[in-house]
Parts: structure tokens; sequence; C-alpha cells
């Protein structure tokens, strides 16, 4: 079933009359993991802020069900419709990883009435002890912090969850193990999980796998 | 709700930021509260003195033309120098002007009484018409004419009660009419307890006598009686004669009689002499002096009258304070601009270490509003635990403060006034004179040599003009109230808010995905 959808989505920077996407257009279905490769520069991260809700496309729709996202409040649709991770995880640094979790309950307006220990179960799902989990996210490991990324993503229970590089600085190990976590939550759970990435082993266990090259996007597995 | 609670917890784990923050705007509250304090209470203190003097009316003769009106009018090589008087019908048509907020009486008689013996009545009576002459050796010489009085029924004069000089020692002040009270001095001289009756005898004066002491002693004069009851015996210790003055029973002050306003004019007849009423006049507003003049112009008084406010004796008792005011309040303006400057400064480049966490908290899909209510909240929250703080160190440094800057301006005023005297005496003429003395002698002028106090008498009658003393405030005392609370309060909550929109103007005009870009 096609959760999210670019219909035809162009793009230009600020300033620029050159088009990083040039129309292009694809369907991102639940329970599916969805990579999206390309070279650095090819615009993989400019699709996922579009999808994100975090920017706007120059031309054509993005589709979240029937609702355009340019017509509709993308506040509330990053609050409650999508998780983002990013590949630099973008915690509130001073907060812990238990008060990162919860404040975006907070924003999404979950209706959890124990808020705090849903983020903890939350944590533990992901692979975040109690005890790391009161830590501020400052004193957390780069693998931890993605995990707490991703708890953040999970906080609102979004259908739809997207991620950028989000085994980019992580050991083997850990890829891994995160990567379990996104497959788990694709097939299992079935949500759309949309990951832009460079790695191999990510587009392993990918169903869809995207590749933009010079602006246009073409499907090299489905 | 969570919003104002995550604005808390950004405080608390912030620390370092907000403490600077913090501790600009204590800062800024505390000189606030102690220039608000200052103002508010020496801002009270003006009007009160400001409602007292500066619309007391003075009618005073202007002795330059009384001067020229007795050298013109020598007459065999004799210079008849009197102090003009406002007719009692006057004064009293004066009162009912509708630019007056009130108008309070005394009044004065001679009398006698076959009752009672007067301290010093060898020394010989005085009161009536009164023949000045060079005596040999070129010495002035005066002796009355026509009758003598030796005693001074006094309506409303109970400044000295007010002042300590003279003391209630049985019963009470007058309340009513016929009522009196005397000295000790006489009561024992004449055995009269609280309670008795005495019966005083006054004389008017026909109407037409030319102003001369020749001419009034001459004029018909009918007999008034003033049946009295001692309700009150004081204890005097005023001096028994004034400086420079003629000694006999008439004047020893020992003999004033003090009764009400009322039992004193009670026997008065239209155009006759014999009782003087003096007033004063205290206007609604210090503004209406001119359409007051006009009015009792029109009802006929001359110009030999000036009429003018007391506004000499007003500015020497409140000017140090007024220059503090202006102290504290040019301080309080530069310490609200430039506190205001510093905190948008440190407000600004807190938001620019910031500009991540709000970044990712749009990115999370918190609305800017949402973003700015906690911006502004983290910053009421500094500023409320500094209103706090403030408003206590505000409080206790206040007095010191104004004692320190009032006792400057008194010493800068004392030392003006010093260098200056002579010459503000000259320029200013009775106007200097009046602002050396007493209020009541300032009022005095107005009512040929009586005290001023409100019609009626009695401990009531005591805030009447001119009974306040006229040293320059040498004290402030400052206290904190309700409204300089609230007014701070404010001052605080415009400060955050103008610090915290510039700040929030600052940041929310960024997209999330343009803080999150330059980031990564």
């Amino acid at each position: 079933m096609s959760v999210l959808t670019l219909d035809k989505v162009t793009y230009a920077y600020d300033g620029t009359k050159k088009q990083v996407l040039k129309g292009i257009s694809a369907t991102f279905e639940a329970g599916k993991v969805h990579t999206i490769v390309g070279k650095s520069g090819s615009g993989k991260s400019t699709v996922l802020s579009l999808i994100a809700g975090l920017d706007v496309c120059g031309g054509g729709r993005i589709l979240h069900g029937d609702d355009d996202l340019a017509r509709i409040d993308r506040d509330r649709y990053r609050a409650q419709g999508i998780g983002v991770i990013f590949q630099s995880y973008n915690l509130l640094t001073n907060a812990t990883a238990v008060q990162n979790i919860v404040l975006s309950m907070n924003i999404s307006a979950s209706p959890e009435r124990d808020k705090k220990s849903y983020a903890f179960a939350l944590l533990e799902k992901v692979g975040i002890d109690r005890e790391t989990a009161a830590r501020t996210v400052l004193k957390l490991s780069g693998g931890e912090q993605q995990r707490v990324g991703i708890a953040r993503a999970l906080a609102h229970n979004p259908g739809i969850l997207i991620a950028d590089e989000p085994t980019g600085n992580l050991d083997r190990e850990t890829e891994s193990e995160i990567l379990g976590i996104f497959s788990s939550l694709a097939h299992d759970e079935g949500r759309c999980v949309v990951i832009v990435t460079h790695s191999k082993r990510v587009t392993a266990i990918a169903d869809v796998v995207l590749s933009l090259n010079n602006g246009c996007l073409s499907v090299l597995k489905s | 709700m969570y919003v104002i609670a995550n604005a808390w917890h950004n405080v608390l784990r912030n620390r370092g930021r907000n403490l600077l923050l913090g501790a600009i705007i204590l800062v800024v509250i505390v000189s606030s509260v102690v220039a608000l304090l200052i103002n508010n209470t020496t801002t009270s203190i003006i009007n009160d003195y400001k409602g007292r003097f500066g619309s007391e009316v003075v009618i005073s003769p202007d002795m330059e033309k009384v001067r020229e009106a007795a050298l013109s009018n020598a007459t065999g090589g004799r210079v008849m120098m009197r102090a003009p008087q406002v007719s009692n019908d006057l004064l009293l048509a004066f009162g009912t002007s509708e630019y007056l907020s009130a108008a309070e009486y005394t009044a004065r008689a001679n009398v006698n009484s076959e009752q009672l013996s007067a301290i010093d009545e060898d020394k010989g009576g005085g009161g009536g018409p009164m023949l000045g002459r060079a005596g040999p050796g070129g010495q002035q010489v005066t002796e009355p004419l026509g009758t003598v009085f030796y005693f001074q029924l006094l309506g409303n004069s109970f400044d000295d009660f007010e002042s300590g000089e003279r003391t209630l020692a049985e019963g009470r002040f007058p309340e009513s009419v016929n009522e009196c009270v005397i000295s000790s001095d006489l009561a024992q001289n004449n055995g009269i307890e609280v309670g008795d009756a005495i019966t005083a005898t006054g004389e008017l004066t026909a109407p037409g006598a030319e102003p001369d002491p020749e001419s009034e002693a001459a004029a018909e004069t009918k007999l008034t009686s003033y049946p009295l009851k001692v309700v009150g015996i004081y204890d005097d210790a005023t001096a028994e004669y004034g400086d420079n003055m003629m000694e006999n029973a008439y004047t020893n002050r020992r003999n004033e009689i003090l009764t009400t306003a009322e039992t004193v004019v009670a026997p008065y007849t239209q155009d006759w002499t014999g009782i003087s009423v003096s007033a004063t006049f205290y206007l609604k507003e210090p503004g209406m002096l001119e359409a007051f003049e006009q009015e009792v112009r029109a009802k006929g008084l001359s110009d030999e009258f000036n009429v003018t406010t007391n506004s000499a004796l007003y500015e020497q008792v409140v000017g140090p304070v007024e220059a503090m005011k202006g102290i504290v309040l040019t301080f309080m303006a530069v310490v609200l601009v430039f506190g205001a400057v510093i905190m948008s400064l440190l407000s600004s480049m807190a938001m620019r270490e910031r500009k991540y966490e709000i970044g990712v908290l749009r990115a999370m899909g918190m609305k800017k509003g949402t973003v700015s209510l906690g911006l502004w909240s983290e910053m009421l929250m500094v500023t409320g635990v500094c209103l706090v703080a403030g408003l206590v160190i505000g409080a206790f440094a206040a007095q010191p403060i104004t004692n320190i800057l009032l006792q400057q301006q008194i010493d800068a005023a004392t030392a003006a006034n010093s260098a200056g005297a002579f010459g503000a005496a000259d320029a200013t003429g009775a106007a200097g004179a009046m602002g050396a003395a007493p209020p009541g002698a300032a009022s005095s002028m107005s009512s040929g040599g009586l005290r001023a106090a409100p019609i009626g008498g009695g401990p009531a009658g005591f805030n009447g003009g001119g009974s306040a003393g006229v040293e320059p405030l040498s004290e402030v005392v400052i206290s904190l109230g309700l409204d300089t609370a609230l007014e701070i309060t404010c001052i605080a909550l415009v400060l955050a808010t103008l610090a915290a929109l510039i700040a929030i103007s600052r940041i929310t005009k960024y997209e999330p995905i343009k803080i999150l870009m330059n980031r990564d």
C-alpha cells in the first residue's frame, strides 16, 4: 500500500537555476524498507528533506496519502506523520536521552499518559538501558545517540520513518543492530522505512532500492 | 504546559548563560527599585507640599505702595503709615470663590473684663488708636487715644499648641461658640477654674471715621459682649512679649483668651471696625491663582494688595527633594536604556548559541509560536527570580541611598542659600522674608498679625494653613508599597519581553532545514 508518493518532483537550490531534482516520481509502501543511493551531491538528502516536510519542492507534488505536503500544516506532519532520523542525530545535547523522547511525544501531542515510562520502553527497544537513558546526550556514544535518534523518531508512532545515513558513523556491529531494528520496524510493524545511504550493507536489507543520478530517479531493485 | 516545564528545564540546564543574564537583569531591577521607590516617595511628598504651600493664597500688602501713599499723605511733618487691611466683609466674600478648596478664618477682638485682672496690668493696656510722634531727643513716642484694652480674644489661634509651646493643662479645647481657654497664669491670677463663666466686653467703631487715630478715637462706638465659658486652662511657655514689642497687659501673651473664630465674629456688624478677621485661602489647584485674583479684584480688593501663592516656601522646603528626584529619574532612565540594550544583546547572543536547538525543535514539529513561547517563558523565569531578589535588595538599599542623596542636596541647597541670602532677600522683598519665617508668619501678612488656623478651632484645626514647619525636608522615609512593586513588575516584564522578542524575531526567521544543514 502506497503511503508516500513523489509525483514529478523538481527542486533547485535558492538562487540557482540548476535543478537538482528533475521531475522524479516514486511510491513508498508500508511494510517495506526503501533505500535511496547515489553519489555525494546527487540530491539524496534533498529528497529526504522534501519527504520530511522540512523543505518544499519547486514543482510537482509530494503526497502523504492523498494530502499534498505543500498544502498541509507541515509542522503537524513532522510532529505526527513522520519520524526522521538524522545523520548527525540532531538531539538536544543538554537534555537526557529520555527527555528528548518525552519532548518529542509532547510536541506530537502523544496520548500516552505516562510518557516517561513509554520513553524508557522505547529506548530499551532500541538497546538503551535505563541508566544510559538518564544520561545527557553529550555523554552518549555515537551509536547510542543514533539509537536515541531512532527511539525519538518512533516516539509518536509514525507510519513513515526516514533516515539519512543512519549507520554512517557506526561500527559494523552497531550498524547490524541498527539495520535489524529498521528491518523489524518495516517487516514486523508494517511501517514504511526510507533510508538514504551509501552503504551496501544497508541496501542489502532493502526491499526497494532507488538510485538518484543527475537529478533522475531510477529503480534498481523492487 | 509542557512548554513551561521544558523552559524551566532549559533555565536549569544552561546555568552559566542564565546566571550572566540574571546578573544584568538583577542590576537593572535593583537600580529601578531604588529609583522608583525614591521617585514615588518624593513625588507623594512633593504633591503633598505643593497642595499645602503651592495652593495657599497669600493676600499681602504691597509695602512699596503703602509707603508711597503714606508719604504723599503726610501732613504737618507727620507721616501716618498703616498697613492696609482687607475688610472683614471682603474676606468673607472671597471665601465663597469656586476656585477655592478651603477658606480658613481666624479672628481677633480687643476686650476687657470686669472679672479678670490682667497679667502686668500695672504696665497699662493698648489695642486702641495710637498716636505716634517725635518726642524729645528724636525718639518715637506713642500714646493711646480712646479705649484701652487689656486682653485679646483670639479665634482659632492654636498654632502654639502644635509647636508644643502651649499645652493644655486642664479641660479641653473650645468646640462651640462662647467656649474659651485661658493661660494658667491668668487663671491663677484670678482664681478661675474650668467651668467658670466670664464676660468679656469689646468695642466696635462706626464706619466713616477717617483713618487716623484722632478721628477713630472721636468716632461713634458701641460695646459688644462675649459671655464665655472657660472649658480649658493651658500652660504657656511662649515668651510673654515679642521682640521689640511695647510691654503692657495688652501685648502680654498670657492675657490671650483663645476661642473659636465664630465666637469672635458673632457680634460683628457690617462695616463697623473692631473685629479683625483674617483668612487663609486654599486654591483647588495652584494654576487657579490668576482666576482667583481676578475674582477678588472684581469683588473689591485694592491694588495695595498682592495676591500670591506661597511658592517661595514650597521651593525652600521641597527643593532638595525635587533635585534628588531629578537625579534618580535620570539615573533610572540611563539604567533602563542600558539595561534594555545589554539584555537584548545578551539575549541575541544566547539565541545564536541556541540556533541549533531551535532548529531541532522545529524539525521535530514544534511550531514557531510554541518555540517563541518557550523562549519568552525562559526569559520571564529568569526575570521573575531576579525580580524577587531585586525587590528585596532594592527595598533595603533604597533608604541609605536616599539618605546620602538627600544629604548631598541639602548641603548644596544650604551652601547656595548662604551664598545668595542677601541678594535673594533684596530681590524678593516680602516673599523672601516669608521664606525665612514660619508659615504662620507668612499668613499673618495677609491677616494683620494673626496666625491662621481653621475655623472651628480645637485639635481638628491644627492642620490648618501655615502650621507646618518650614525647615527643608531632612528625612524621607522610604517604604516598598504595592504600587511600586507593581511598577517594577511591569518594567521587568517589558524588559524581558523586549529582550525575548528581539531574540525570537532573529531566530524564528530561519527555516529548520537551513539551521540543520548549516550544522551538518
